[in-house]
């Protein structure tokens, strides 16, 4: 079973200085239930899952299906019940140590407070680095994201689009090799949402990181993953990985391919399989 | 016309009516006064005035800093251990309902010169600053608290970055609701404490004379203090920016609602409430071991109790306390009741007539945070000392900052509720009985915890100063005979009934309630 799940697909741009084979992320037989109110609810059983160094993979799946949870595992935000969760060999918070993991989230989560160019120099504070040692890299990431001229303005000053590139800048400004996201775009209209992926995308291709997304949506799934993994409800588990075979960069022309909508029809059929298996 | 020019008109408006009205009609001299006399007294006093509002001022800036700096410290200190906030419950249900006027002679006896004044200002600040302050440091975005631990930050890091800068316009918005309260307790303290200078003295002294224009003048001048405090804080709050109606409400929290979370394993529950309920008693042993004072002046809390237990007086002792109980706690709860049944009244009027109660709303935002005190002179002047007196006095405390909350309630009814009525053509008064009093009525019990207390404060009060019945008079008779053991059992009665007060709608509440939030 483990085997069969192992990932990789070696049609990624060229990487600089990053090694492009090697497992980033393995996950061995974790589980997690939650109790309160009375009753346990079982979150997540027996999830096994690897994932290759510099892949972009998609976690898609109902509401309830602990695919929040199982990020923030990953993210040593919360401990698995049973289990392993190793990144590059080591325990997620000694991972991430140094920063080696952004996250992003639905909600941006900006301080309100703060400027754009303040707000992506958290981590760095967090963190105790020089913030003054990055400007250069944070002017490079407020122009990366898109938001040139913007680095002095407040978060109540933008749009929802404009604060969730800012949270995505924060998440890079300590250069990782693992990015996170939680349903990034969850809270975007569908248009900006496609503008959105094709900016994550690029953003994805010139930094060179893995990248694992959670999100409801097939279409972005689609869009935008190497693998998408498929999972179901109650308890959470995988039920199945489905590969995206387009080259990158990938354009919004791809809506309009027959082959991508067979990938989003298998997607949608993997997902009502767990609907059906319930009922 | 511009709003500045129909202001304008509109003070002049209304002083001309005052002046003709106080010339005129049959109260005139004698009740309202007019704007000339009060002006030509108030020239006359002058060298008092100074006098008088420079000692209550510096009390109540000094007690503002020393009441803020422990809730400051201590908001802090309960955002970072909530057990210790579990401890401390006790301590802070007790600084909130406390009636600071029974507080006041009571500190007399241990502490001298300015400083019972200077304690009591302290005291009576420190609850609704650290309770503003705890909530906007727990009140932060989740999201915000996994991205500083990402990156391996701790609870340092997550205040220093976070939560400090973040509670800081609910901390100007409690600091705002303190600076009053600081001129309230810095009078209070003075009327106790028989001090030379302020204004508390000045009062004191005045409400004997037949000169109307003297009290007028003291009254608006103690409430002039205490609106410069609030609007200070409320301009340097909107400088910052964030001072939103949602922060006006967090200055009004209440002990249950800064309660921590409960990641407490309950046998530990336990042994906190036991620590919770025992520790203002080791805290007022503490203090008098530090002070060192003969515990004829100064009983501890064993010695209070038994004071009416035991002994040959003790039987007189508890009839002197039941027969002020009974005169003064039926007024405190008649004026709770119509004061929050008119201020709910009013508060629903918004449904029907959303522009009246939009013009009235700051309005009763400024005298909410009047000091009572400036209230005594003109329900003396219009009411006279009797009962009359005390209920308008207990109704006037509770209806403010009720409607105030109330109002805000009101605004809070979701709107598609409300046009679900509409669509099925349903008029005001269907909305007003199927959404909006159902739905605001949920405020109704956070707003009498708020004011419970202050109602009986009122009615003690305005028993103290003028109709010389029930406990208000009776404390303060004692202070004048140095009856020390009436002083500290009626100060321990009064703060008993006033948390009795406070739990018992909590528990009405529990039991109506139909909502899972609190």
């Amino acid at each position: 079973m483990t085997a069969s799940l192992v990932m990789g697909v070696e049609q990624k741009p060229e990487r600089r200085d990053k090694p492009r084979d090697g497992i980033d992320l393995t996950i061995e037989r974790v589980s997690k239930s939650f109790s309160g109110a009375g009753r346990t609810v079982q979150a997540l059983t027996s999830i096994d899952l690897r994932i290759v160094r510099g892949s972009f993979v998609a976690l898609i799946g109902p509401s309830g299906c602990g695919k929040s949870t199982l990020l923030r595992i990953i993210a040593g935000l919360e401990k698995p019940d049973a289990g392993v969760v190793l990144i590059r060999g080591q325990e997620p918070e000694k991972f991430r140590a140094g920063g080696e993991l952004g996250i992003v989230f639905q909600d941006p989560a900006l301080l309100p407070w703060r400027s754009v160019r303040r707000n992506i120099a958290l981590p760095l504070q967090v963190l105790g680095q020089s913030v003054r040692a990055n400007e250069a890299r944070i002017a490079e990431l407020i122009e990366l994201v898109g938001l040139s001229g913007y680095a002095k303005a407040l978060p109540g000053q933008l749009s929802g689009g404009m604060r969730q590139r800012v949270a995505i800048a924060r998440a890079l400004v300590t250069d990782p090799s693992f990015l996170l996201m939680d349903e990034p775009f969850g809270a975007l209209d569908q248009i900006l949402r496609r503008t959105m992926n094709l900016e994550l995308q690029r953003i994805w291709m010139a930094r060179q990181t893995t990248a694992l997304m959670v999100t409801h949506s097939i279409d972005e799934a689609a869009f935008l993953a190497d693998q998408v993994v498929v999972m179901h409800s109650a308890p959470g588990r995988i039920a199945d990985i489905v590969d995206v075979p387009f080259s990158r960069p990938r354009a919004h022309d791809l809506f309009a391919n027959a082959q991508f909508h067979a990938v989003c029809d298998r997607l949608a059929a993997a997902l009502d399989a767990g609907r059906e298996g319930r009922a | 016309m511009p709003r500045g020019l129909r202001t304008t008109l509109g003070v002049v408006a209304f002083l001309l009516a005052w002046e003709l009205l106080g010339r005129w009609s049959p109260w005139g001299y004698d009740v309202i006064s007019t704007p000339s006399r009060i002006a030509v007294q108030y020239w006359r006093d002058a060298d008092l005035y100074a006098l008088h509002i420079s000692a209550t001022i510096r009390s109540a800036a000094l007690g503002f800093l020393i009441g803020n700096a422990f809730a400051i410290v201590g908001a802090l200190l309960f955002c970072r251990f909530p057990s210790v906030e579990a401890m401390f419950r006790g301590v802070n249900i007790a600084l909130f309902a406390m009636p600071p006027i029974v507080i006041g002679p009571v500190l007399v006896l241990v502490f001298s010169g300015d400083w019972p004044q200077i304690v009591l200002a302290a005291l009576i600040v420190y609850f609704p600053t650290m309770a503003a302050m705890l909530v906007g440091l727990r009140d932060i975005d989740p999201r915000l608290v996994d991205v500083v631990h990402l990156y391996g930050g701790k609870e340092f890091a997550l205040t220093r970055f976070v939560r400090l800068r973040s509670s800081l316009p609910s901390l100007l918005a409690g600091l705002r609701v303190a600076a009053s309260l600081a001129v309230l307790g810095a009078i209070l303290g003075e009327f106790g404490s028989g001090v030379r200078w302020g204004l508390g003295t000045f009062l004191l002294g005045s409400l004997g004379e037949a000169n109307p224009a003297r009290l007028w003048g003291i009254g608006l001048s103690a409430a002039a203090l205490a609106m410069a405090g609030y609007g200070l804080f409320d301009w340097i709050g909107t400088r910052i920016g964030g001072a939103t109606t949602a922060v006006t409400l967090a200055a009004a929290r209440l002990p249950d609602q800064i309660a921590g979370t409960g990641r407490i394993q309950p046998a530990h529950r336990v042994a906190l409430l036991v620590v919770a309920f025992v520790l203002p008693f080791v805290l007022w042993k503490l203090l008098l071991v530090a002070t060192g004072l003969s515990p004829i002046i100064a009983p501890g809390p064993v010695q209070t109790v038994l004071y009416l237990f035991v002994g040959p007086d003790a039987a007189s002792e508890r009839q002197i306390m039941l027969q002020a109980l009974g005169q003064t706690l039926p007024v405190a709860c008649l004026g709770l009741v119509c004061g929050l049944a008119a201020a709910f009244a009013l508060a629903a009027l918004s449904v029907v007539r959303p522009g009246l109660v939009k013009a009235l709303l700051p309005g009763a935002l400024v005298l909410q945070s009047t000091p009572l005190i400036a209230m005594v002179p003109i329900i003396l002047l219009i009411f006279g000392r009797g009962v009359v007196a005390s209920t308008v006095m207990a109704v006037l405390v509770v209806f403010f900052p009720a409607f105030v909350l109330l109002a805000q309630g009101f605004a809070l009814v979701p709107r598609a509720a409300r046009e679900l009525v509409d669509v099925y053509g349903g008029g005001p008064g269907k909305q007003l009985a199927l959404i909006s009093i159902p739905f605001a009525a949920q405020y109704l019990s956070a707003a009498a915890k708020l004011v419970a207390p202050r109602a009986l404060l009122g009615v003690m009060v305005a028993e103290w100063l003028l109709s010389g019945v029930g406990l208000g008079n009776l404390l303060n008779v004692s202070r004048g005979t140095l009856d020390y053991g009436t002083i500290w059992a009626g100060a321990l009665i009064s703060i008993l009934i006033s948390i009795a007060a406070y739990q018992s709608v909590g528990v009405v509440e529990r039991m109506v309630r139909w909502t899972g939030a609190s």
